[in-house]
């Protein structure tokens, strides 16, 4: 049988992670090994921004201790992640470099949206029943260090995903500057947490009864599939018998909890904290059952790995559910929010598609950026909302301050880039690289994305429809676009040059529009 | 976790010292119940020399721990009761006496009946040098000259000459001396001789790299004879010190302190660190003199002063000192019909000697009993490992390994075949202390990464992975026991072991590991319970189950057995348990703090001890839980040190075929009437008497019936193997009707 060892590793806020995966068509992702190592960088680069040097030494120490698991288990491959403490490090460049430096490994940090997106996809990919689950109204809890995240789903669709601050160890150090009494916790903590959670409720969940929570945490989890809470089935319970716990804990001392719940005693204060906060989200969406399902960021990593790869069979561990759907009704969730019309957002997108997949041999991108394109499309009015003026720009500024679950920062400011550009002066890279999240290839991603979607508004400028029956063909060093439809075209032939000419540039191609008009 | 001060909901409060006894006390019952062994007329003449001998082992390491950790918790003003109720000073009062009273009787063993029966069966103990004749008197010069004398170091004291270290349990002989030719230097330790002489103090060291026996020429009798090094080097003490005339010499012995300890959190390297206290062991307080009775009152004086020694912690012998020299004896050629007939450790039937040990274990879990059945195939699970290209891993705890360890040599070869070799050798294993560095740098040579032990903590389990990539991925085969790896023992210890590819115990075997290397806990374990974090919590649960199963009426019971019990909040969760109508069977071989007939307990506990030629050594624990049994095994016994202070693995037995045999060892052991001694509620232990029992109750020895079923087995097996080789002519039935 064909497998490959696969090592995930999660260089976390409190804790440094190694998962040891085998992939295979057969078997699909199977874990072998789980190595935890308890290293708090959220406390350093939280309250301090920058990490100190003995935390450096003793990740590096221990992950050229991972480095020789790796090698004892000869794998194939392997992917690091940093997440919320490497990120809100301020040096987090010269860091990166010096753990490389030091022990070979190479570790990408990533944005807070990607990082739930994996936690998410290690739910969605790990858990068989997951499909049955969001089609009734679930909410989606991950509880990390510095933050926690909520998405919301409804009838197998994602409705929005929001990050809310303080995360657990933030919490924590938060609480340390503040004196109380152990009998004053529970309130503190809902004073903490409970304004953006009713902000929450207001903006996206209205009256409408969230049924079910599925829970990403490093704490409960543990406690629920550990079955020390009743459990429905593995890893489920319902919300009744986990306040009782939750009340069962503030009567105890750390180290009764430890003990009976056969935990570290330095671990008590998080779970506390954890359950309290799990609690309160519970008490505000009215759920019912909570699900628990024990998985961490380490698979969403191997999934990712297995999934790039092409190392799992259609039909291994069963994986129905559509990740790109979820970053797109993310974005659409947005629109709706900026009311902005969906029709003419669908026709942005067929066009531009369309035009995207006819000249896949010319551009030379991805899947994924067919994506950014997509919600480039999708997202490209939202600044209507501000102002119609300047919407390329509103656009922006909208696009770059909201959080789309499952992009990256680099890839959030190339939609952005893209939405802004496609109405504003495209800025050469002289200009653009100004920003320093983009690279060249970034620059050069938006400039052919760019000259897509303008081509795409050029074609329909008065949003009526008109290109509903477009037919796209590349030959002789020409885009020829044929639009089947009795429609009026004569502005779009009149001012189909200002639109196209970018892309003449950016592809060295010449669009030409036709109109075949349809028998009547 | 039960408060052992705490009232429970039961009428009695269990917690209450009088319902425990010392154990320290129990400790020294049980070496009694070892030297019943050498009163026993039963038993071969030179198997009760060898218990005689194991005896004065067993209570010099008593001394060296046991009574000096009481008395630095007495020099330390330390007041607080044990679980009995007794102060450290109490309690070193008590054992001064019992102890004192042990030594009587081993003696008068050694001398009433050992000796007189050794020189009936042709082996004559020469106790003095004055008793050698001529003959003898020219051997044993010769052998002074040839081999001894080389080797000694004779010191006197003067001045000059400060007095000498004593080495920790080295036997030595003490002399006055006075001049030949007198000088007017005088000194502290100077005496006058009767003849008005100053007289000197002077000591050699009985050197221990030499045998301690020496056979003399055979008697024209054909009688054999032995003596002693220390008379042999008592008769030539005059060639020692040339110019002294020898006033008196006689053999002294004394132990010291030998419990270290050391701030491990301060500690960089804990090797260096050991290697440190081990010198310093040399230099611990004397606590026990032994000297040979009938000693010059000067002699004695002078050595108890200079070693600070109280009259209580002396101990006049009436023999020769140091008794562990009869183990030695137990060697002796020419006497095998006094002794057992040796037994020869089984082959374990699902394992061929040439088999890829692997693919058995894949075909099903082995259970492996020593050392009825051999300790080769733990032995070849490590070898093969070594040597198969698809292992890629090998991860191992040692704590007590044999002197020329076949598991270290292929260990280190797995190294060098480029696997990925983790070993955890516990340098504070004790008294195995040198031992384990001598391992733990020979390892680390060899390319092995090497754990020296985890701070503050023993780590005492015994688990072995290997982690292989086969066809399928990757798996994982474990080795769990209850005891060591140590061959060499393991011929001589009762132990379980089972080897498994089980995935979930192969997953909690990797998180073992992980925690050894000082990663974060797992999430979860599948089946093992590790202490110090879980195993005593799982064990009080265990038992409480049971309780409750009996206050609801369902099947309650527990058999447990363990090498000592002393945990209080174990066994006060056994009261309870009792109280409330679980039948517990405990086979408890030495410390046993529970007593039995405590009251509200309705007799339903009993206590058994079975002390055998082999040393009982294996934890098993079987539950009833509601007539859904379940069975484990475990490195720990039921003691706050294993349960608290050291690195354990209870680990259940899942297979039911193994279930069937390891309650078969249990079942065994409880219909033992030989060896097995039951607690009394005095304190006392008693055998069956087989003439209260009635005749109709046949005689068991658990160990010598283990020793003919598992030879029965084997011999079965062979003979499988022989028919299968066999070719079966087949007849024309019609013809044969």
């Amino acid at each position: 049988m064909a497998y490959k060892t696969f090592a995930a590793i999660d260089v976390g806020s409190y804790e440094l992670a190694m998962k040891i995966y085998e992939i295979s068509n057969k078997n699909g992702i199977k874990e072998i090994d789980h190595i935890r190592h308890r290293i708090e960088l959220g406390t350093d680069s939280y309250f301090m921004g920058k990490i100190n040097n003995d935390r450096v030494d003793e990740l590096c120490r221990m992950l050229n201790e991972f480095m020789a698991i790796m090698r004892s288990y000869k794998v194939d491959d392997y992917k690091a992640y940093g997440t919320s403490a490497i990120r809100e490090s301020q040096n987090r460049l010269i860091l990166l470099d010096q753990i490389e430096t030091w022990t070979g490994i190479h570790i990408d940090a990533l944005s807070n949206s990607e990082q739930r997106f994996l936690d998410y996809k290690s739910v969605a990919s790990r858990v068989k029943d997951f499909q049955s689950i969001i089609e009734k109204s679930t909410a989606f809890i991950d509880i990390g260090g510095g933050s926690v995240q909520i998405s919301l789903f409804d009838e197998d669709s994602l409705v929005t995903s929001q990050n809310i601050r303080p995360g657990v160890l933030r919490m924590r150090e938060e609480l340390a500057r503040v004196s109380y009494r152990s009998y004053q916790l529970e309130d503190i903590v809902e004073e903490m947490v409970c304004d953006s959670l009713d902000s929450f409720r207001e903006m996206f969940v209205g009256d409408k009864k969230i049924q079910n929570v599925i829970l990403v945490d490093d704490y409960v989890s543990q406690i629920v599939q550990r079955n020390y809470i009743k459990t429905i089935k593995k890893g489920q319970v319902s919300t009744e018998h986990f306040l009782e716990f939750v009340d069962s804990l503030k009567k105890k001392k750390a180290r009764e909890i430890a003990m009976s719940l056969g935990l570290a005693q330095e671990n008590i204060a998080l779970l506390h904290l954890s359950a309290l906060m799990i609690k309160y989200m519970i008490k505000l969406l009215g759920a019912e059952m909570l699900w628990a399902p024990g998985v961490s960021l380490c698979d969403g990593i191997a999934y990712e790995y297995a999934e790039q790869n092409c190392l799992l069979s259609s039909d291994a561990d069963g994986m129905p559910h559509d990740f790109e759907q979820d970053i797109l009704d993310c974005a659409r969730d947005i629109n709706r929010r900026y009311h902005s019309g969906e029709y003419r957002t669908r026709e942005r997108e067929m066009i531009a598609l369309t035009i995207f997949d006819s000249m896949k041999e010319i551009h030379g991108l991805s899947r994924r950026d067919r994506v950014l394109l997509q919600l480039a499309a999708i997202l490209g009015d939202c600044g209507r909302f501000i102002s119609l003026a300047s919407v390329g720009e509103n656009s922006y500024n909208i696009i770059t301050a909201t959080e789309i679950i499952g992009l990256s920062h680099v890839e959030r400011e190339v939609v952005a880039s893209v939405v802004k550009y496609a109405t504003e002066k495209f800025d050469y890279y002289h200009i653009m690289d100004d920003n320093a999240s983009l690279d060249k290839e970034a620059y050069l991603k938006i400039a052919k994305l760019t000259a897509i979607i303008r081509l795409s508004d050029g074609m329909d400028l008065s949003n009526r429809g008109k290109c509903s029956k477009l037919k796209v063909v590349n030959k002789n060093d020409e885009l020829v676009l044929t639009v089947e439809t009795n429609a009026d075209m004569t502005l779009e032939f009149g001012l189909f040059d200002k639109y196209a000419s970018f892309f003449a540039e950016v592809y060295n191609i010449k669009p030409v529009l036709r109109q075949k008009k349809s028998n009547i | 976790m039960g408060d052992k001060n705490s009232k429970s909901d039961n009428k009695y409060d269990y917690g209450r010292s009088e319902y425990y006894y010392n154990r320290e006390l129990s400790w020294l019952a049980f070496n009694n119940r070892v030297l019943g062994e050498a009163r026993d007329k039963e038993i071969p003449l030179f198997e009760r020399l060898k218990f005689l001998g194991i005896t004065a082992s067993n209570l010099d390491e008593f001394f060296m721990v046991r009574v000096a950790s009481l008395k630095d918790m007495v020099n330390a003003g330390y007041t607080k009761k044990d679980i009995a109720g007794m102060t450290p000073a109490e309690q070193l009062e008590v054992v001064n006496r019992a102890t004192h009273e042990l030594v009587g009787l081993q003696y008068s063993v050694y001398n009433k009946s050992l000796l007189p029966l050794l020189a009936q069966n042709g082996l004559t103990m020469i106790e003095s040098h004055e008793d050698l004749v001529r003959k003898d008197c020219a051997f044993v010069d010769r052998y002074f000259q040839d081999y001894v004398y080389p080797v000694l170091t004779p010191m006197a004291v003067d001045s000059s000459r400060p007095f000498p270290l004593i080495r920790n349990k080295s036997l030595n002989l003490g002399a006055l001396v006075s001049r030949k030719t007198v000088k007017s230097r005088r000194h502290l330790f100077n005496k006058k001789s009767s003849q008005g002489k100053e007289l000197e103090f002077a000591t050699v060291q009985v050197p221990s790299v030499l045998p301690r026996i020496i056979q003399l020429p055979e008697a024209a009798d054909g009688t054999k004879r032995v003596i002693l090094l220390e008379q042999i080097i008592e008769r030539n003490m005059d060639k020692l010190f040339l110019n002294y005339n020898i006033e008196c010499s006689f053999p002294f012995r004394i132990m010291r302190n030998a419990d270290f300890s050391f701030d491990e959190d301060e500690t960089e390297d804990l090797l260096k660190e050991i290697e440190k206290q081990l010198k310093k062991r040399q230099w611990g307080q004397a606590i026990r003199l032994e000297v040979e009775e009938g000693i010059d009152r000067r002699l004695l004086d002078i050595i108890r002063k200079e070693l600070m020694i109280d009259e209580r912690d002396i101990y006049s012998i009436p023999g020769p000192l140091d008794l562990t020299f009869l183990m030695k004896m137990y060697g002796l050629e020419g006497f095998e019909h006094l002794r057992y007939s040796p037994y020869t450790p089984q082959p374990v039937p699902e394992i061929e000697p040439d088999d890829d040990i692997f693919e058995r274990i894949r075909e099903q879990d082995i259970l492996l009993h020593h050392p009825y059945q051999t300790f080769a195939p733990v032995v070849d699970f490590i070898k093969q490992a070594a040597k198969d290209p698809q292992v890629l891993a090998i991860k191992q705890t040692l704590y007590r390994v044999s002197g020329n360890s076949p598991i270290i040599a292929a260990l280190a070869q797995a190294a060098e075949n480029g696997k990925q070799v983790s070993v955890l050798v516990e340098l504070k294993a004790r008294f195995d202390e040198e031992n384990n560095i001598v391992w733990a740098k020979k390892l680390e040579q060899a390319g092995c990464h090497v754990i020296y032990g985890l701070v503050g903590l023993k780590t005492h389990c015994k688990i072995t992975l290997v982690v292989r990539r086969e066809e399928e991925g990757i798996r994982r085969y474990v080795h769990l026991g209850t005891g060591n790896y140590n061959d060499a023992t393991a011929k001589l210890y009762t132990d379980l072991g089972i080897l498994t590819c089980n995935e979930a115990i192969g997953e909690d075997a990797t998180a073992v590991f992980n925690m050894l290397s000082g990663y974060s806990e797992p999430l979860g374990w599948n089946h093992l319970a590790l202490a110090p974090l879980w195993l005593k919590d799982r064990f009080l649960y265990l038992i409480n189950r049971e309780k409750e199963n009996a206050m609801e009426k369902r099947p309650a019971k527990i058999v447990a057995k363990m090498n000592s019990l002393c945990d209080p909040d174990v066994i006060k969760a056994l009261y309870e348990a009792a109280s409330k109508g679980v039948k517990i069977q405990l086979i408890v071989r030495g410390i046993c703090c529970l007593r039995t007939g405590v009251e509200g307990t309705n007799d339903n506990i009993e206590v058994r001890s079975i002390v055998g030629n082999f040393l009982e050594h294996a934890r098993i624990f079987y539950f009833e839980n509601a007539g859904d049994p379940e069975l484990y095994m475990a490195s720990a016994d039921w003691m706050p040190r294993n349960l608290e202070r050291r690195v354990e693995i209870l680990f259940p037995v899942l297979n039911a075929d193994l279930k069937e045999k390891v309650w078969h060892v249990l079942e065994v052991q409880l219909r033992d009437t030989q060896k097995a001694q039951f607690l009394q509620a005095d304190g006392s232990y008693r055998k069956i008497d087989s003439r209260q029992e009635g005749k109709e109750k046949s005689a068991v020895n658990a160990q010598e019936l283990f020793c003919k079923e598992y030879v029965a087995l084997a011999a079965k097996k062979e003979k499988e193997g022989q028919q299968a080789r066999t070719f079966k002519p087949e007849y024309n039935q019609a013809i044969q009707n």
